[in-house]
């Protein structure tokens, strides 16, 4: 996997004076070239983090902004002696965890699916890429729908729930709801990479095996994960920070009632809906460093080297 | 048995990934009685089928009407734009040694993995102070830096497997590196440069947070927002079969692009996520 | 090996008439955009101002028919849709104003944020004849704030008591005397399949409810409400436990509806008229909702059957306060043309105006002028308007405080679902109020 790009300044046969030349005005062009690029994602993201983190240490609602009062670190203290705060986070981690297991195993057998077959390969393709490309609050309208119990058809298809059984009335079923349409909507994108990890598999390997008599999950487990082991890693890396996101699909199905809040929901009813910028960027700054904390340890637990998967080690 | 278990298996992903699109189809076409007084439920519009009347209605609301306008837009400059920008840097990054060049990737790493919940009160703050709530760029801005990460990736994957001997080849015909990158370069890497396109407008087109936040009314307000926003006749019901009809406009610009690009949509993904 | 085969691709990817086909359309695209933008940017520049009216998405023809009525050769007055809940509207607004936007002109308002809108400074004062005798008690209370008015009611909703009346007559209650909810859920779960519909959903309908029962035994939720976050709660009372046990004992009733938890002011709606149909407390469109056509199937034997009472009781010798609701039009504190805005103000909300909505929408009028005018008299049953007029001027308005949002969500998430309601909610909720209020609790 290593791809030695070979530049100019490396290669052989030429003054060092020319050499450095060179080298500068590479140096020079390069930051030119990612300089635009920078700045846009920097503008929209590094500044107004940092006023969050201005605004997090007052008392500042937007109905009366000539009261603003710096009162130092209450907000946090507020924020994380919460029950509220707390009760979020777990269930924003339930929504991580249960999602990206689900979309890990079905997506892994769409995968090998999209892998063996050798006909209607775009038709599969397109049945795939439309759930990726669906807008998340479309998703969320028909699950919605799919599920109440007035115009939905869940309920008369499933043999062991009753045909008025409410699913937006209490926390857990409407959390497997939301569930639902997170997993449907995402896991075509965890196939494609999970796709793409497959494909680096060697043939060969598997056929060796195939001869030395190992079963199917034998393979499976023995020669086809450890192999794609990067592809899966990213993917889960990718999927678990964007699920630990979910904000669309809560908003659309329940907005936040019977307990399905998430994390991000609590900041945007703080700062949106409450007019309570201090607190809202309390959370905000709060929320910024969970995130961190949660790639953080999916690295380092499964130790997930980006530049290999990238293909830079 | 299992010659069988792959065309199920194929059946399967089929069924899981159309159903649902299927359902909402067949919602669309319910009446709105039927559907606010519970009398046909299941899946196919059997007494109530009302014909396009629901797409007729969605599509006369002027509200609707220019959410499409705006999304389409709003969409289609940020990516071009956003994939403008990406080029240049993911050119610099495949190809060129700079210093920065690491800075410039873990950025667009962290930007990738940034909750953008936590930057719509600021933002919100900020661009009314500039004047910038509720406008079209209010929303190129921030959908141009999340789109750069994916686009940058992606680009750069794309870059990576061009034959730069080529470029090296004008290199020594005397061509400068800026002359080698346009006259050489781009040609080649314009397949790549659509499939970022591509990825990119998904993302804006798919934004919600930025659409309900940035914008108050249908100056800017792009679909998703309008959808979430959208009011029937009956204020007291959400018009499901309305609401269906619009997502299925809002549908219909995806599943073209996805016909007419799925070979290089996942081409795109699968390398820019992975390999990139 | 993933290599070569990405370099193929990129090789088949590189055919020379596709990349043209999708460089021109590219540039047309962008052209499109580009027009797009242009044609938008120039649309009202005709020198006559133009004032925008933002709208909630309620009887939005005939307000459509009174803007232009109301357009003089000074100025147009132009309209804008908000969402469609009470809280989305009140966020759009807020972020509206709160930018300081001066094409905010004149805008519909919930009344139930004026308090919190005129402390922010976000409102023109109005003159003081905006508010009569001639308007009704419950809705005029609402258009003022520290004594000064800002805002003008433009229509006054109130919830009564729907019934089926074979439903009535079956259970053996006796309509023609005040009923309690004791009353209307017993009956109603003495027969099968027969129901009491309200509004549980978490959303401001539900605190409605939650405030009719509290002052229906003659208790408030909150007192001293213009000391703002300093107010005193007042929620942990005996009426506020006899709220929750009204609640209670819906909630666990078989009388309750299924989907109670998330219902609304439509869910509860095609109960009426399918088995043996149900008590609901409900606003005031709901007349005009069952009139008979060939859309709801509704016939005329069914709409015979439909019943209205005073809104239920909480306690037997106490009498009911309805819930007032409604619609009040204010200027924005940040409008170019104030002068103007205030006098269209003026012009939607009057005689005619509310006359026009109470006919065509069925948005009842906010004064006495308005429902003495005889196209009411055609339109409705005389009783029913006397019900109407009766309910909002006795009705009982919702707290009166700057934040009364905040209130209202910590009410809302306490409280809800009404399934977990108990004897122990009024406490809960009052420690959490406070908590808020002193920005101690997250909501």
């Amino acid at each position: 996997m290593t791809t030695t790009v070979a530049t100019p300044a490396t290669q052989a046969g030429r003054q060092p004076q020319e050499v450095s030349d060179r080298t500068r005005a590479e140096n020079r062009l390069g930051m030119k070239l990612v300089a635009p690029a920078l700045v846009v994602m920097l503008v929209v993201t590094a500044f107004p983090i940092l006023r969050a983190l201005w605004l997090s240490f007052y008392n500042y609602s937007l109905t009366a902004p000539e009261d603003r009062q710096f009162i130092g670190i209450d907000n946090y203290v507020t924020a994380l002696t919460d029950s509220l705060f707390w009760r979020d986070i777990g269930m924003t981690v339930i929504y991580m965890l249960v999602t990206v297991a689900f979309e890990l195993v079905i997506g892994f057998a769409f995968a090998m699916i999209m892998h063996r077959v050798i006909f209607a390969r775009g038709i599969i393709r397109t049945s795939i890429l439309i759930p990726y490309g669906i807008i998340t609050v479309v998703s969320g309208f028909a699950w919605q729908f799919a599920f109440t119990y007035q115009n939905g058809f869940i309920n008369g298809w499933l043999p062991f729930v009753s045909a008025d059984f409410n699913w937006f009335g209490d926390t857990v079923p409407a959390v497997i709801a939301i569930m639902v349409s997170e997993i449907w909507k995402t896991t075509p994108f965890m196939s494609l990479l999970l796709l793409a990890g497959l494909a680096q598999v060697s043939e060969d390997m598997i056929e060796a095996a195939k001869v030395d008599g190992a079963t199917w999950w034998q393979r499976l487990f023995k020669v086809i994960l450890p192999n794609m082991r990067a592809a899966i890693m990213v993917a889960v890396l990718f999927r678990a920070l964007d699920a630990y996101r979910i904000f669309d699909n809560i908003f659309v199905m329940t907005a936040g009632a019977q307990g399905t809040e998430s994390i991000s929901f609590l900041t945007y009813r703080q700062s949106i809906e409450q007019f309570q910028l201090g607190m809202g960027s309390a959370l905000a700054v709060l929320l910024f460093l969970s995130v961190l904390l949660v790639a953080f340890i999916i690295v380092k637990l499964f130790r997930v080297d980006l530049a290999q998967a990238r293909g830079e080690s | 048995m299992r010659k069988l278990a792959l065309p199920l298996g194929v059946l399967l992903v089929m069924v899981w990934c159309l159903l649902p699109i299927a359902w909402i189809v067949s919602l669309s076409f319910k009446s709105q009685e039927a559907v606010s007084n519970g009398t046909d439920p299941g899946f196919l519009p059997l007494d109530s089928f009302t014909g396009w009347e629901n797409y007729q209605t969605v599509w006369e609301d002027e509200q609707f009407r220019r959410s499409i306008i705006n999304s389409i837009g709003i969409s289609l400059i940020a990516t071009i734009l956003s994939v403008a920008l990406a080029t240049l840097a993911a050119y610099a990054i495949a190809r060129l040694e700079f210093r920065g060049k690491r800075f410039v990737l873990s950025t667009a790493l962290a930007i990738a993995m940034f909750p953008v919940v936590s930057l719509v009160s600021p933002l919100f703050d900020l661009w009314r102070q500039f004047g910038l709530y509720d406008t079209w760029p209010g929303l190129i801005i921030p959908y141009m830096s999340f789109t750069l990460p994916l686009a940058i990736w992606t680009l750069s994957a794309f870059f990576r497997e061009i034959p730069w001997e080529m470029e090296q080849a004008a290199q020594v015909d005397g061509a400068t590196s800026w002359q080698a990158f346009r006259k050489v370069i781009v040609p080649l890497a314009a397949p790549g440069v659509f499939t970022a396109a591509i990825l990119t407008f998904f993302f804006a087109w798919n934004d919600f947070v930025f659409g309900i936040t940035l914008t108050s009314t249908e100056a800017a307000r792009p679909i998703p927002a309008a959808l979430s926003f959208f009011v029937g006749p009956d204020p007291f019901q959400r018009p499901a079969g309305l609401l269906a009809a619009a997502a299925v406009i809002a549908t219909i610009p995806i599943v073209i692009i996805v016909l007419l690009f799925q070979r290089k949509i996942v081409a795109g993904l699968t390398s820019g996520a992975v390999k990139g | 090996m993933t290599h070569s085969s990405a370099r193929s691709r990129t090789r088949r990817g590189r055919a020379g008439p596709a990349r043209s086909r999708v460089r021109r359309g590219i540039a047309a695209a962008a052209a499109a955009v580009l027009a797009t933008t242009l044609l938008a940017s120039c649309s009202s520049d005709d020198g006559k101002p133009v004032l925008t009216w933002y709208l909630n998405p309620d009887g939005v023809d005939t307000l459509n028919a009174i803007a232009d009525q109301c357009s003089t050769e000074d100025y147009d007055i132009e309209t804008e849709l908000l969402p469609t809940g009470a809280t989305d509207q009140r966020v759009q607004l807020a972020r509206r104003l709160a930018a300081e936007d001066d094409t905010t002109d004149l805008m519909n308002l919930d009344p139930v944020f004026v308090p919190e809108f005129a402390n922010a400074g976000w409102l023109a004062e109005m003159p003081d004849d905006t508010i009569t005798e001639d308007t009704l008690q419950g809705i005029a209370e609402t258009a003022r704030w520290e004594d000064k008015v800002y805002a003008s009611p433009m229509w006054a909703n109130t919830q009564l008591l729907w019934y089926r009346k074979s439903l009535a007559e079956e259970t053996g209650l006796d309509m023609s005397k005040p009923v309690t909810w004791d009353q209307i859920i017993d009956a109603a779960a003495s027969v099968p399949g027969a129901t009491v519909g309200v509004q549980g959903n978490k959303y401001e309908a539900y605190v409605v409810w939650i405030n009719a029962l509290i002052q229906g035994a003659g208790g408030v939720i909150v007192s001293d409400t213009e000391a703002g976050i300093d107010a005193k709660v007042e929620i942990d009372s005996e009426p506020g436990r006899e709220a929750a046990a009204v609640i209670e004992k819906l909630a666990s009733s078989s009388a309750a509806q299924s989907d109670l938890s998330v219902s609304n002011e439509g869910t509860s709606l095609p109960a009426m008229f399918s088995g043996p149909g149900e008590f609901m407390v409900n606003w005031t469109f709901v007349y005009k909702n069952y009139a008979p056509s060939p859309e709801n199937g509704i016939t005329e034997e069914q709409y015979k059957d439909l019943g209205w009472a005073r809104y239920p009781r909480t306690l037997p010798d106490e009498p009911s306060k309805p819930p007032v609701g409604g619609i009040d039009v204010a200027v924005g504190a940040y409008s170019k043309h104030p002068d103007f805005a205030l006098e269209a103000a003026r012009c939607v909300t009057n005689t005619d105006a509310q006359v026009a909505l109470a006919v065509e929408a069925g948005l009842m009028p906010a004064t006495n002028s308005a429902y003495d005018a005889p196209e009411l008299a055609e339109a409705y049953p005389k009783d029913l308007l006397t019900l109407f007029r009766e309910s909002v001027d006795q009705g009982g308005p919702r707290p009166k405080s700057a934040f009364y949002a905040t209130i209202s969500s910590a009410l809302q998430s306490v409280w809800h679902s009404p399934e977990s309601v108990s004897d122990s909610t009024p406490k809960e909720s009052a420690e959490f109020l406070k908590n808020v209020l002193e920005g101690k609790a997250l909501l």
